[in-house]
């Protein structure tokens, strides 16, 4: 995922928007019918989980940084992004929280909102931060996501989503040149969250 | 009169009203290093509005604080708007601090390299892989540690969220974005503080015609919120009490002369005072016009004297007027400037100046009344008998009588009443007395507080030493303590600069740690390889780290990269002196942080704790002046009159003020320094209306005449001064309140005492 932690300093120059998130105002809603569509394929679901595999292609490291766990998404709560291997770690996320093995931090408020967008399929709300293309083949349908604000066209090139009746894969371009692939499998859609999940969900307050 | 006007125009036109309350504190009281940190913190915190716009989204949040800011900016009040932060000042921020990355290590990561080095690796790694781990990480290359990212996150512990670069702060069902501003100038002039209440008034409006909401705190508007409320309360008094006046001396004199005459006099005096003040002070305080424009109310007493002696003679001539009641004129006006010189012997600089500015302003009226009033009343003569004479008449008469009749109980009764009273009386110091601020205005203030953890509080520590690494020794011993009272909740957050900078000492600590913890170690290059950096890039680590060996970060350096709010923290050195202060916020237990002044060279700074203080010394010393001021007079009386009689007069306005005292005992009314001015107008004023009975008696030709036209004098002044200040009573600002009230029973009771001075029970008419 492309995002930091954030807080009122910064670490890396070229990083240093990567801060100011997203959104400037919907001016026009490129490929409507595309989302729509493709929205129309998606699976709604309430509760999604699953598993992750991460990869973190970092240009000056020689080897990719690899990262797998589990994921939990609920529509009202938010998200759950619990890494096992090879550090363990549990990452808690809504739309005005967020917290950390290293605490509670505050995050954008648009921060939340993105992710669970990106892990809901919930497409339309992306148009307000992004220009959307993509297209919609038989099998799988890939979008492209660029960002309309001007911070962050510094940092990210693009973001590909790319699914069938699931979101499959997550791909962020830096523009550094350096990307992260996150894949999704084993997505099922349980009507009920277990007891480890909704404790979990409960460290964010609503 | 003429030279008055002239003088006037020039001074008036300047700048001449303060309206802060630490003008009002002698500078020699405090020790020149907290004065200066204080007026250094009061310059800052006087500056600062704080402005957040609410909406349901952020991005509405956003849009009504940049409509916001441009509003701001055109009004032309604010030298400094702050929406978004400084991104620029940031990264350069972050340039000038990486070359001394290993020497600036966060307490945190002190402690894990020291216990078990390997942890600092783990949390690296737990960020590196998180999905969130982008920008911690984002400089692995230069600084595969992520020392200076650690170092920076230790820094700001209050995480803010961003968006678009602005602060976004957000509660359960609203987002808000925050707008600081700094005002042009930090004295708060009332003009100004006039024009900042209109905008943030507009400013609301609009913002919640668009749908949001706004909150705006900060110290200028509890001050223009202050004396906006003070102003409008005496502005509606004033109005009651002057048409009160203006029905008074219309149904009494049946001519408007009077009504006119009295306000030139007492407007002369106001401009001559106003006018001398300002050219001795430079400035006057707003609570000196207050209390001194009531002190020259006596003043009215003059006019009043002067108008009331034509009813008691048929042919009367205002030279000849002026002849009789010359003598009490003159002893009053004596009588009055010996008991304001008291307080000009005061170390209080608002005492001075109220003694000057009533003293001048006496003297205007008294000049006034005494050159101009025997030209301006030629031909001026009350043929009538209004019902307020021969009820003062048949008062003066007949009261005494009834009270020297029945002082077997009354005077036993009294005596208990007022021991009972006194003995009740408890002083209130607290200086936030003097403030009440709106609920309003302290709610939105809360409010804030709770959506922004770094309000800060008035309540600061000021750490010093002999030097620099003595200071930062003593610092770090209260930041300890400060940490613990931290996790207790006394406060929720605390900053201070050796947090930042570690001593030189401590530096090259930090650079040993990580020398035997990790380089020396080889952890590090066991860690980077692990993580798939080039051999060559480990080679380059090692060799960068071996090269800042040396490297040391002089604190004046290290202020050059830090933000203007940590600058202003650092008092500088002298030759064997240096401090800083130490600032706090959300502080909900301010008794268990002042003890830490216990500690070397930490001195607790809690200004209003510290001007109440003063205010109860100063009520203390101006207690003594009062009685002063009472023997004075005693005394220039006894020389003039006798002893006996300089009793039988001085004892109105001292058994009138004890009277007084002993109401505020029993009513449980607020005693403190501002009562004692009201006393001393009760001792003007009743020592004026003893005179001028005690000088009737003098008059041999005809005896009830005078005493008749005396009494009504007598009458009609407390009349008018229970209108002009009495009903000050009313007021809701508390010292206010008490001034009114006391003035009302202390008046009252000089007017009921003031007959029996020169009353000859022998001579009184038998009762009809």
């Amino acid at each position: 995922m492309f995002f930091c932690r954030n807080s009122a300093h910064q670490q890396l120059i070229n990083y240093v928007s990567i801060i100011v998130l997203l959104f400037i105002p919907v001016t026009q809603s490129y490929g409507t019918e595309l989302l729509a569509d493709i929205t129309s394929r998606l699976l709604k679901a309430p509760i999604s989980q699953g598993t992750f595999q991460q990869e973190k292609h970092l240009k000056i490291l020689s080897r990719p940084l690899m990262s797998s766990g589990l994921f939990t998404y609920d529509q009202s709560k938010g998200v759950i992004w619990k890494t096992l291997v090879p550090v363990p770690s549990l990452l808690l996320v809504n739309e005005s929280q967020l917290i950390s093995g290293q605490g509670e931090q505050n995050a954008p408020a648009a921060f939340g909102k993105v992710f669970k967008a990106m892990l809901g399929g919930d497409l339309n709300e992306l148009t307000e931060g992004f220009l959307i293309t993509g297209e919609n083949i038989k099998s799988t349908w890939h979008l492209q996501l660029k960002p309309k604000d001007e911070f962050l066209q510094k940092i990210i090139n693009t973001i590909t989503l790319s699914g069938d009746i699931e979101l499959r894969t997550l791909e962020l371009q830096e523009v550094t040149g350096n990307y992260t692939r996150i894949d999704f499998t084993q997505i099922t859609h349980p009507t009920q969250l277990s007891t480890e999940q909704e404790t979990d969900f409960e460290r964010l307050s609503p | 009169m003429l030279i008055m006007g002239v003088l006037g125009r020039q001074v008036l036109t300047k700048d001449w009203l303060e309206t802060g309350f630490l003008a009002l504190l002698p500078i020699t009281e405090q020790n020149p290093e907290i004065a200066k940190a204080v007026q250094q913190h009061n310059e800052r915190l006087n500056k600062k509005v704080i402005w957040l716009t609410g909406a349901v989204t952020s991005k509405e949040a956003i849009a009504q604080a940049q409509q916001l800011k441009q509003r701001l900016q055109a009004s032309g009040l604010f030298s400094k708007l702050m929406l978004e932060l400084p991104q620029q000042q940031m990264i350069k921020q972050y340039q000038q601090l990486f070359p001394y990355r290993y020497q600036l290590l966060d307490a945190k990561t002190k402690q894990t390299l020291s216990n078990n080095p390997k942890d600092l690796l783990s949390q690296n790694l737990e960020s590196l892989y998180s999905p969130l781990g982008q920008l911690l990480t984002a400089d692995l290359e230069h600084d595969p540690l992520l020392l200076l990212g650690r170092y920076f996150k230790a820094q700001n512990p209050v995480m803010l969220s961003l968006e678009k670069g602005k602060v976004i702060l957000h509660d359960a069902n609203q987002f808000w974005a925050l707008l600081v501003s700094d005002l042009e100038d930090s004295h708060l002039q009332l003009d100004k503080l006039e024009a900042l209440l209109a905008l943030v008034n507009s400013s609301s409006s609009q913002v919640q015609t668009d749908g949001g909401q706004l909150l705006v705190t900060g110290m200028p508007l509890f001050t223009a919120s202050g004396s906006d409320s003070a102003k409008q309360e005496i502005s509606t008094v004033g109005v009651g009490s002057s048409i009160g006046i203006i029905i008074l001396l219309l149904l009494t004199f049946r001519s408007l002369r009077p009504l006119l005459l009295s306000s030139l006099a007492l407007g002369s005096g106001l401009l001559a005072a106003l006018v001398a003040s300002v050219l001795v002070f430079g400035k006057i305080h707003i609570l000196t016009l207050v209390f001194g424009a009531s002190l020259i109310g006596v003043a009215d007493d003059y006019a009043i004297h002067f108008f009331c002696d034509s009813f008691g003679t048929k042919t009367w001539r205002p030279q000849q007027a002026l002849f009789y009641i010359f003598p009490g004129l003159v002893i009053g006006l004596l009588t009055n400037l010996l008991s304001y010189a008291g307080l000009v012997f005061s170390p209080f600089p608002g005492l001075q100046e109220v003694a000057l500015f009533s003293a001048v302003g006496l003297l205007g009226a008294w000049l006034t009344v005494v050159l101009l009033f025997p030209l301006l009343l030629t031909g001026f003569r009350s043929a009538h008998k209004p019902v307020i004479l021969k009820i003062a008449n048949y008062w003066q008469q007949y009261w005494p009588v009834w009270l020297l009749k029945n002082k077997r109980w009354l005077l036993p009764f009294f005596i208990l009443f007022i021991g009972g009273g006194l003995w009740q009386i408890s002083p209130r110091d607290d200086i936030r007395l003097l403030q009440s601020a709106p609920t309003e205005l302290l709610k939105t203030a809360d409010k804030v507080k709770q959506l922004l953890p770094m309000y800060q509080e008035n309540q600061f520590f000021l750490v010093s030493g002999l030097n620099i690494e003595d200071w930062h020794k003593n610092e770090q011993q209260l930041l300890k303590q400060l940490a613990l009272l931290t996790q207790q909740l006394v406060l929720t957050h605390y900053q201070g600069l050796s947090d930042y900078w570690p001593s030189e000492q401590e530096q090259q600590e930090n650079y040993q740690l990580l020398d035997k913890s990790l380089y020396n170690s080889g952890l590090i290059n066991q860690y980077m390889t692990d993580l798939g950096f080039s051999d060559k890039a480990v080679k380059t680590e090692q060799n960068q780290f071996a090269l800042a060996g040396n490297h040391l970060f002089s604190l004046p350096s290290w202020l050059e990269t830090t933000d203007d709010i940590k600058q202003q923290q650092w008092l500088g050195c002298d030759t064997n002196h240096c401090s800083s202060m130490v600032s706090l916020m959300g502080i909900t237990d301010l008794s268990r942080l002042s003890t830490l002044q216990n500690l070397p060279g930490v001195i607790w700074v809690d200004q209003a704790e510290q001007f109440s203080s003063l205010f109860a010394r100063y009520r203390v010393s101006v207690s003594i002046l009062l009685i002063v001021a009472y023997l004075f007079v005693f005394a220039g009386l006894g020389l003039k009159f006798g002893w006996r009689n300089a009793l039988s007069i001085t004892s109105i306005p001292v058994v009138a003020a004890l009277f007084s005292l002993a109401m505020m005992g029993w009513f449980d009314q607020l005693f403190s320094l501002f009562n004692l001015f009201a006393l001393l107008l009760v001792l003007g004023i009743g020592v004026d209306d003893a005179i001028f009975f005690f000088m009737a008696e003098k008059v041999k030709e005809d005896i009830d005449d005078k005493r008749a036209s005396t009494s009504l004098a007598v009458t009609l002044s407390a009349l008018t001064t229970l209108l002009a200040f009495g009903l000050l009573a009313v007021s809701s600002t508390e010292i206010v309140h008490a001034f009114g009230f006391t003035v009302a029973t202390g008046i009252l009771m000089a007017l009921l005492l003031s007959p029996l001075v020169g009353h000859k029970a022998a001579e009184a008419p038998p009762l009809p």
